[in-house]
């Protein structure tokens, strides 16, 4: 086992992620064997469906945890982007390029919001969480009037069913291009540039950062700037898949991304954030939870395997930091 | 030497919004005003009460309880199923949804104090498996409790009775004061209370003095759960059908009427009388912005942003103290 | 002076590569103070923890009242009556004086806690201690002082034999010791046994009848205050051999040019209007020592803490200085006493670590050139001749030497002009320590001036070009190396107020 560990490649690739896969690829199996009918194209497109916008909550908040905070307003958030973009391309008849661009400005305002909160008044980010959760939710609500908002099908007459394009043409899965674009993108952000750098460093010990001369405050608040951001882009990628969004929603979906997070080997203490490893927990979330409905079985019992997946993985990073200590 | 204390605490300002608020409401609009406005008012806000005393305890520890809202939803399926299906007598259900608050409290208690978890994680997967739990253990159908006029229905007099001459009396209101004097009792008057504010405001030093912290930080956290199954007792009085699947967003009013109320953020200081004061603010908001002309789901909006304001202003009180 | 109540005798306690206590004796009588003094790292902490059950010795016996005992945890010791008043202080702040002086062992009726007993109790305490402090008062509101009082006030009230002071006086102000004076002769009346641990001879001259002096974890000798001087004691304290050889001479010009100066530095109360130069190529000593406000002096020049007033200069150009930033900026670099909270990040590489803080100059537009950054590590690494596997390792495998050189290289990569260097060589095995040494002499030989704050007598002695000696927040005088020698030192650090 040890010898396994210790060789390079594995190493380089991470035990604990090559271990997720391998669940990942098991589970798979295991519901191809046990739901007729489960193995096939129609299911892989409807788990891609989910694990375009999930994974890119998912993402976003890997940064946010890297820093040592948590958002759990990311849910909502999305929903708050997408209702408002939504309302005001229904509405106000906005082009369909400017209601994805402002989809994408709400979740960086919130992310800015947040972030400065976090960083440079020293609002516990939990409270900030919750102050953001209600606002978005509030914000959709009475944008909205409280009326659910359906985005433009492909098939519109006006032809602003384009954005649709980005999720899939025909049978081809566009988003996972997007999506893998994007995975790229962030793990060199995370890995190869200046702010993942200190994003990571500050996440593990803020203070020695600080004493080598670094503005922590700016690049503590970049996180939740990425992670709103990326929140903004998830919107886009949830209503090109599922069409109509409810006011007062969304928050199921925070704990599915943290579960992402905490599976891929990203640590709730900070300083150590895999973008592969939450690219594969994004992955696995939505492979139960395709596998959960074609169980017949509800969202709800969902939720309860994402709690329960999020202590047992939280309680396995707490107790090695500790056994370390 | 000790600094001369104002009358003006934060929990007597935030006494008069309340009813500077309630006043601006009733001369805003006369609908407002009316006693029946005032009675519905008074229903909603029982369970928002109860929630808020229950979580001003690990508020005042320096850790959050987000289980509350979708806890007391959980509960309230879970006893008016048990009345429902197996016709259990109202007693009995009553009972089982406290319990089940209990339960779930001391789960949150033992993954935040023995295991090591961060308290906001573990009540928000504690949030979503209680939420889970309540659509299965009723199958997703609704729920509703017994009403007043079916045979099962006496425990809506808890809440309200109707006089002789039909007029009808908020008694509930009469148990959130009562609950609030005997927990305000318990936290500056029981050694419960006292390690509480302890464990808040110096864990390290509250150890070393030979407490059983880790004994009494759970102990917090089945209190807020036993007040998130009291809570789900008067929402099955008040709102009758409980649908599975609510309840989310409801714990951050109650964690907000704490707040602003005074209790700290960062632990060490809050008072139970603090607690249910800004609990109504919060309710007045909720209930008071249709009537004069708002969005209800403004007050989502505003209670978020007072949340902030209060401990932004906790934050710097703090520091220029230092 | 009473019978003997507590007696420590051939106590041993080794940390690993410490031997921190060498077969430690100690006695104390009822109805005495005694004074333990010793320098920084003479063992008197670490001699009380034993006593008090926090460490477990490895060998020797402690009489107390005529019985062998051996206490496992703080709580032991005080249920037998001895407690220790400790330097940091234990306090709810929340909580009102009663509440603290009675948390854990509340008194109660019924399920209620009755504060109104507390409450009673405690001024039944005060009153005997003739301290006037309100019960009621919550504990974060009350001046330092004064919450020391209260912890003499708790220790008094677990009806203690044997009261320990550590350091009890170095957050009081004057008329607040005079008032721990009066309480202590009280307590002293009553016959309890006080052990007294302090830096201030003028402290030791009045309060205590014998001293007991330790040195490098071992028993030296106990003196009856009253038939002593000053010097007598100092001349215990530092009374060992200097086997590295001291530098004689410094090799800085007098008319090399200052690179940095400070005037009238103030932060606080352990940084109080500080002055002084630093020449190119000089290492300048700060010596004094615990809390003599050495380090929240270097902070405050660094602007890691926030300063109340004061000017630096940097190459004759006054500079402002709010936050390390604006120092690193300026080419200043600290190496902090406690590496391992702001020092290094042990969870990241060596790589990592050594380019923390000029990644700029290794990023091209938002991408870091890791082959550079690594060859510079590298570079680094073979410079400080670093014990490890590569460049690519965590820190927090290295050892306590290897993790103080990547700090170093941190700051080299740099190329800051102006090092502060606080407590190099703490946590370091003799080996390294002499490599971190010689690099020190390097560097200011290749024009760099580095400030060095060392709690190491020898280290002060052997470094630098010129001393300045600390003392409760104060600079209390600069010697020029020719000039030092351990007992002026010594008595400038433990210089009389007034």
């Amino acid at each position: 086992m040890e010898g396994i560990k210790q060789n390079p490649i594995v190493k380089k690739l991470g035990f604990n992620r090559i271990i997720l896969f391998c669940i990942l690829v098991l589970l798979y199996v295991a519901f191809s064997i046990a739901i007729p009918g489960f193995a096939g194209m129609a299911r892989i497109m409807s788990i891609l469906n989910y694990v375009y916008f999930l994974g890119f909550l998912a993402l976003g908040v890997t940064f946010v945890i890297a820093t040592g905070g948590i958002d759990f307003s990311i849910g909502p958030v999305m929903f708050c982007c997408a209702l408002m973009a939504g309302y005001s391309l229904n509405t106000f008849n906005v082009p369909v390029a400017a209601a994805l661009l402002l989809s994408i400005v709400i979740g960086f305002c919130f992310g800015v919001f947040n972030g400065w909160l976090v960083s440079f008044v020293g609002v516990p980010p939990f409270i900030v969480s919750m102050a953001s959760m209600n606002i978005a939710k509030g914000l959709g609500s009475v944008f909205t009037k409280t009326q659910s908002v359906s985005w433009p099908q492909a098939n519109d007459p006006d032809g602003r069913g384009w954005f649709r394009n980005l999720v899939k043409v025909g049978n081809i899965p566009t988003g996972l291009i997007i999506f893998a674009i994007f995975v790229i993108v962030l793990y060199i952000l995370m890995n190869n540039t200046k702010p993942g750098r200190y994003i990571l460093c500050l996440g593990s010990n803020k203070e020695a950062v600080r004493l080598s001369g670094v503005n922590v405050r700016k690049w503590q608040m970049l996180a939740y700037v990425i992670c709103g951001t990326l929140v903004g882009i998830a919107a886009i990628f949830f209503v090109g898949a599922y069409t109509t969004v409810q006011p007062g929603l969304g928050d199921t979906y925070n704990n599915e991304a943290i579960a992402s997070c905490v599976m891929g080997g990203t640590s709730m203490a900070g300083g150590l954030a895999s973008i592969g490893g939450t690219v594969i927990g994004v992955f696995v979330i939505s492979l139960l939870q395709e596998g959960i409905m074609a169980l017949r079985m509800t969202k709800e019992v969902q939720m309860i395997i994402t709690g329960l997946i999020v202590i047992v993985f939280v309680y396995a990073d707490v107790s090695a930091r500790r056994r370390k200590n | 030497m000790a600094k001369k204390k104002s009358i003006f605490t934060q929990e007597v300002i935030v006494g008069i919004v309340l009813i500077a608020l309630y006043f601006l409401f009733r001369t805003i609009s006369s609908d407002f005003g009316k006693y029946t406005t005032f009675l519905s008012m008074m229903d909603i806000s029982y369970y928002y009460a109860f929630m808020a005393i229950g979580v001003a305890f690990p508020l005042i520890t320096g850790g959050v309880d987000l289980s509350i809202g979708t806890g007391m939803i959980c509960y309230a399926l879970a006893g008016g199923f048990m009345i429902r299906q197996y016709g259990w007598p109202t007693g009995l259900a009553m009972l089982l949804s406290i319990l089940f608050g209990v339960v779930i409290g001391l789960v949150n208690g033992i993954l935040i104090s023995v295991m090591g978890l961060p308290p906001f994680l573990a009540t928000l997967c504690t949030c979503m498996i209680t939420r889970g739990l309540g659509s299965v253990v009723t199958g997703s159908f609704a729920v509703p409790w017994p009403t007043a006029k079916q045979p099962n229905g006496w425990f809506h007099s808890i809440f309200k009775i109707t006089l002789e001459n039909k007029t009808k009396l908020p008694l509930g209101l009469l148990w959130v004061i009562l609950l609030m004097l005997i927990m305000q009792f318990v936290l500056a008057h029981t050694k419960f209370g006292r390690y509480t504010i302890a464990i808040g405001s110096n864990k390290e030093a509250a150890s070393l003095s030979g407490i059983n912290v880790k004994f009494y930080h759970v102990m917090v956290y089945v209190v807020s759960g036993l007040f998130a199954g009291l809570a789900s007792i008067a929402y099955g009085a008040v709102i009758k059908t409980v649908q599975p699947g609510t309840g989310a967003g409801m714990e951050l009013d109650a964690i907000g009427g704490a707040i602003v109320g005074g209790v700290s953020a960062s632990g060490g200081y809050g008072t139970i009388y603090g607690t249910v004061i800004g609990a109504y603010v919060i309710i007045f908001l909720k209930q008071g912005l249709p009537y004069i002309g708002f969005n209800a789901n403004m007050q989502q909006i505003i209670t978020g942003l007072v949340l902030i304001g209060a401990v932004a202003i906790d934050i710097v009180k703090r520091k220029v103290v230092k | 002076m009473g019978e003997v109540i507590l007696t420590m005798k051939g106590i041993d306690k080794s940390f690993p590569g410490v031997h921190a206590l060498d077969h430690v004796d100690l006695e104390l009588r009822r109805g005495e103070v005694l004074a333990l003094m010793g320098e920084n790292g003479a063992g008197k902490s670490t001699l009380m923890k034993v006593l008090t059950g926090i460490y477990t010795k490895d060998s020797g016996t402690i009489t107390f009242e005529g019985k062998d005992v051996e206490f496992h945890n703080t709580h032991e010791a005080q249920e037998a009556g001895i407690v220790i008043v400790h330097q940091e202080l234990n306090m709810v702040g929340d909580l009102t004086v009663a509440q603290n002086i009675f948390i854990g062992r509340e008194f109660k009726k019924g399920i209620m806690i009755d504060d109104k007993k507390m409450i009673a109790e405690s001024r039944k305490l005060f009153d005997e201690l003739h301290i006037d402090i309100d019960p009621k008062a919550k504990m974060s509101d009350l001046t330092v002082g004064k919450q020391q009082m209260c912890e003499i006030a708790k220790a008094i009230s677990h009806k203690a034999k044997v009261i320990i002071f550590d350091e009890p006086s170095a957050a009081l102000t004057e008329k607040e010791i005079e008032d721990l004076f009066v309480i202590i002769r009280d307590l002293r009346a009553q016959n309890l046994g006080i052990i007294y641990i302090s830096h201030r001879m003028d402290e030791i001259k009045v309060i205590t009848d014998r001293v007991t002096v330790m040195r490098d974890g071992t028993y030296v000798g106990t003196l009856v205050t009253n038939e002593c001087t000053k010097e007598d004691i100092i001349n215990m304290m530092v009374g060992r051999v200097i086997y590295e050889d001291p530098k004689t001479h410094s090799a800085v010009p007098d008319d090399a040019p200052v690179v940095l100066k400070v005037e009238h530095l103030n932060a606080g109360k352990m940084v109080q209007d500080v002055s002084f130069e630093l020449r190119k190529g000089e290492i300048l000593g700060f010596s004094g020592l615990m809390g003599a406000g050495r380090t929240e002096t270097a902070r405050a020049l660094f602007g890691a803490d926030p300063k109340t007033g004061g000017d630096i200069y940097i190459n004759g150009q006054k500079v402002t200085i709010n936050s390390p930033e604006d120092a690193v900026k300026h080419g200043i670099g600290y190496l902090s006493e406690d590496r391992k909270r702001y020092g290094i990040v042990v969870q990241k590489t060596i790589t990592e670590n050594s380019t923390m803080a000029t990644l700029e100059k290794y990023t091209r537009g938002l991408f870091i050139n890791k082959a550079e950054e690594k060859k510079v590590a590298e570079q680094y690494i073979k410079e400080l001749a670093t014990k490890t596997p590569s460049a690519d390792e965590l820190v927090v495998n290295l050892s306590g030497g290897n993790q103080q050189k990547v700090v170093i290289a941190k700051w080299l990569v740099r190329n800051c002009d102006i090092l502060i260097f606080d407590e190099p060589t703490r946590g370091i095995d003799v080996g390294a320590k002499n490599e971190i040494y010689k690099l020190m002499n390097r560097l200011a030989a290749e024009g760099k001036s580095i400030i060095m704050i060392s709690s190491e007598m020898t280290e002060i002695l052997r470094m630098s070009d010129r001393i300045v000696v600390m003392c409760e927040g104060k600079k209390t005088g600069e010697i020029r190396i020719e000039e030092a020698t351990q007992e002026a030192i010594m008595d400038k650090a433990t210089r009389d107020i007034n």
